[in-house]
């Protein structure tokens, strides 16, 4: 019985495994395969808030920014020490602490308050600490920081090429699987009832004697705490680099919001179809009509809206409820 | 000295202060009426910058010749939205209209971009100053500053005065109530969205009047920001406590920059920006029901 309510993650393993095969056996593809995983797993991230409450977080960039920042500082301030491996891990470390301070002080204040009053809160938060790390001149303020010096120094040349063309992927497929797993976990466990009686009727729940906060909270860190891992791996070390304007840059809320939509809020396998279909349609879209990628993807935001709100999946899931498919598709 | 350049700091930002509160009577209009927060709405305000460089620009017209046909523009941007989707939103979830607004604005941003391309632009047109002894006001932005405070009379007076706006009243009141009387109330809908998208792309063509460094198709992002601490100071429903969150706010910013300029540590007009954003949060936490309501 345990064992069933897990079975849905198989589907998703299964997923994550062959983009893996597939960019590891077909040479040349593997940027390609490394680009889908991020769109995957910014979609997971992402969809256990907005998909599993109901809100949406117009800010949410600002935590991949921060994460970017917690591994950029680590790796720029630490990597004489000799730490090895560790200095990689220190700065995982402080990439989660750092999204989910921002994310207590965020969610404080946004937590508190319903739908639209939640989403102005939320929608200032990347642009705010933008201007916060360059207005103060935090961190190198805005000339922002480069470490690929001190990361060859740390690992030596031929290991820092590793970490940044192959190791930073591998990194964010990871966390792509932690975040399905730890959705389905909260799925199916008390988060998840809790949440979904208050996406459906938050006063109800309420008066039900749910602790309707808490849940909102914790769905809320966790999804900040892995939005900055994913800054920390597919940003700050894949790129060596970190330029505020660029990891506090809209347009990947955006992009995330799209991903969650195409394929389901509030579903399992919605972000890995979503994130999929967004992630090849960019790619293809970007060598057949370059820069028109928003234009196409802002009506079809819409269009999905208004016509098919529950997403790729969540149509599916309707589809074969009551057949043997419903244990895996989720 | 420093009391003539806070007086004089002041004054500029009373001036941009109505401005900005004309900026965001449309959003509080749309969010009082149809509870539809326009996150787009930088964008809107975008398209009247854009509509003021052409008239200039392309025409040769003083640029504020446009703020009629910005308002009609803005209008019929209104009607096209409601009909593609708000008014099968109103009803939804918040999360439907929220995310349904916030795509208008990336298509107005694209498509801007498209006729435009994506570098600043700029214009000058100038009238001349004159002298308020602690500041020097260019006659534009007087311009600009009667002009806000005409459309805010204007639109006080027809809500106030005409039937029209009394049905648009009613329909805030009680909706239901509006409907038994016989008012239609999909119409009153559609046309407040209209109109609240008219004030606001009208809006932009003033503040362009404020823009030295030009403006860009992604312009519209932060004015977003600050529409929303505006209209959360004047309460968000209702258009004339924007107005007036606007003067206020346009005190503070212009007051807070030469706050921040006297800490040589400090980038002052980055921190002018980042104080909006806490503000807005500080508002939200004591007083979500807006500074000015007295309820």
């Amino acid at each position: 019985m345990k064992a069933k309510k897990y079975l849905p993650f198989i589907p998703v393993f299964v997923a994550y495994l062959a983009l893996f095969l597939i960019g590891e056996t077909v040479s040349g593809i593997w940027q390609l395969i490394a680009m889908l995983a991020f769109y995957c797993a910014l979609g997971q991230a992402f969809n256990l808030f907005m998909g599993m409450t109901g809100y949406v977080d117009f800010g949410y960039v600002a935590f991949l920014g921060v994460g970017t920042y917690g591994m950029a500082i680590t790796i720029s301030k630490l990597y004489s020490h000799g730490l090895g491996f560790g200095l990689i891990a220190i700065g995982f470390a402080l990439a989660i602490v750092m999204s989910v301070l921002l994310s207590l002080a965020v969610g404080a204040v946004a937590l508190r308050l319903r739908g639209a009053y939640f989403a102005i809160a939320t929608i200032g938060v990347n642009e705010g600490f933008r201007y916060l790390i360059e207005g103060a001149k935090l961190w190198n303020g805005s000339e922002g920081i480069i470490f690929s010096g001190p990361l060859r120094m740390a690992f030596g040349r031929q290991t820092a090429t590793v970490l940044t063309t192959f190791a930073a992927d591998v990194f964010v497929f990871i966390i792509a699987l932690a975040a399905a797993f730890i959705t389905l976990v909260y799925m199916r466990g008390k988060v998840g009832y809790a949440l979904t009686a208050l996406r459906e009727d938050e006063d109800a729940a309420k008066v039900m004697g749910i602790n309707v906060t808490k849940y909102k909270i914790i769905a809320f860190i966790t999804s900040a705490a892995l939005a900055g891992l994913l800054g920390a791996s597919a940003w700050a070390l894949k790129l060596t680099y970190v330029y505020p304007p660029d990891v506090f840059e809209i347009t990947y809320t955006v992009e995330a919001i799209i991903i969650v939509l195409l394929g389901g809020a509030g579903t399992l396998l919605g972000p890995i179809v979503g994130g999929l279909v967004y992630g090849l349609s960019k790619y293809l879209l970007a060598i057949i009509l370059p820069g028109f990628q928003l234009l196409i993807f802002a009506p079809v935001i819409i269009f999905i809206i208004v016509t098919f709100p529950e997403g790729l999946v969540g149509f599916v899931k309707l589809k074969t409820r009551g057949t043997w498919l419903e244990n895996y598709i989720v | 000295m420093v009391g003539h350049q806070l007086a004089g700091n002041l004054i500029q930002g009373l001036i941009l202060g109505a401005v900005y509160g004309m900026a965001t009577m449309g959003l509080s209009l749309i969010f009082g009426v149809l509870k539809v927060v326009n996150v787009g709405h930088g964008a809107f305000m975008m398209v009247g910058a854009f509509l003021a460089l052409s008239t200039f620009k392309l025409l040769g017209l003083p640029p504020v010749l446009a703020v009629p046909v910005a308002f009609i523009v803005g209008m019929l941007l209104g009607f096209i939205f409601y009909r593609v989707a708000i008014k099968k939103l109103i009803k939804g979830p918040e999360l439907s209209s929220l995310l349904a607004t916030f795509a208008f604005g990336i298509i107005l941003e694209e498509v801007v971009k498209l006729i435009y391309g994506s570098e600043h632009r700029g214009y000058n047109w100038a009238l001349g100053k004159f002298s308020l002894g602690v500041t020097v006001v260019p006659y534009t932005k007087l311009i600009a500053f009667v002009g806000s405070i005409l459309v805010a009379v204007l639109l006080y007076v027809w809500f106030n005065r005409t039937k029209a706006g009394k049905a648009l009243r009613s329909v805030v009141e009680d909706s239901e109530g509006a409907r038994v009387c016989g008012i239609n109330v999909e119409w009153e809908y559609a046309l407040s969205f209209a109109i609240g998208l008219g004030l606001t792309v009208s809006s932009g063509v003033l503040l362009t009047l404020f823009i030295p460094v030009g403006i860009n198709p992604y312009m519209g992002g932060h004015y977003t920001l600050k529409a929303f601490v505006i209209a959360v100071l004047g309460g968000l429903e209702s258009p004339y406590g924007a107005f007036f969150g606007g003067l206020i706010f346009g005190l503070i910013e212009n007051g807070s920059y030469l706050l921040f300029s006297s800490f040589p540590s400090l980038e002052p007009f980055a921190m002018t920006r980042f104080f909006s954003f806490v503000m807005l949060l500080i508002i939200l936490l004591i007083r979500p029901e807006g500074l000015l309501k007295t309820k």
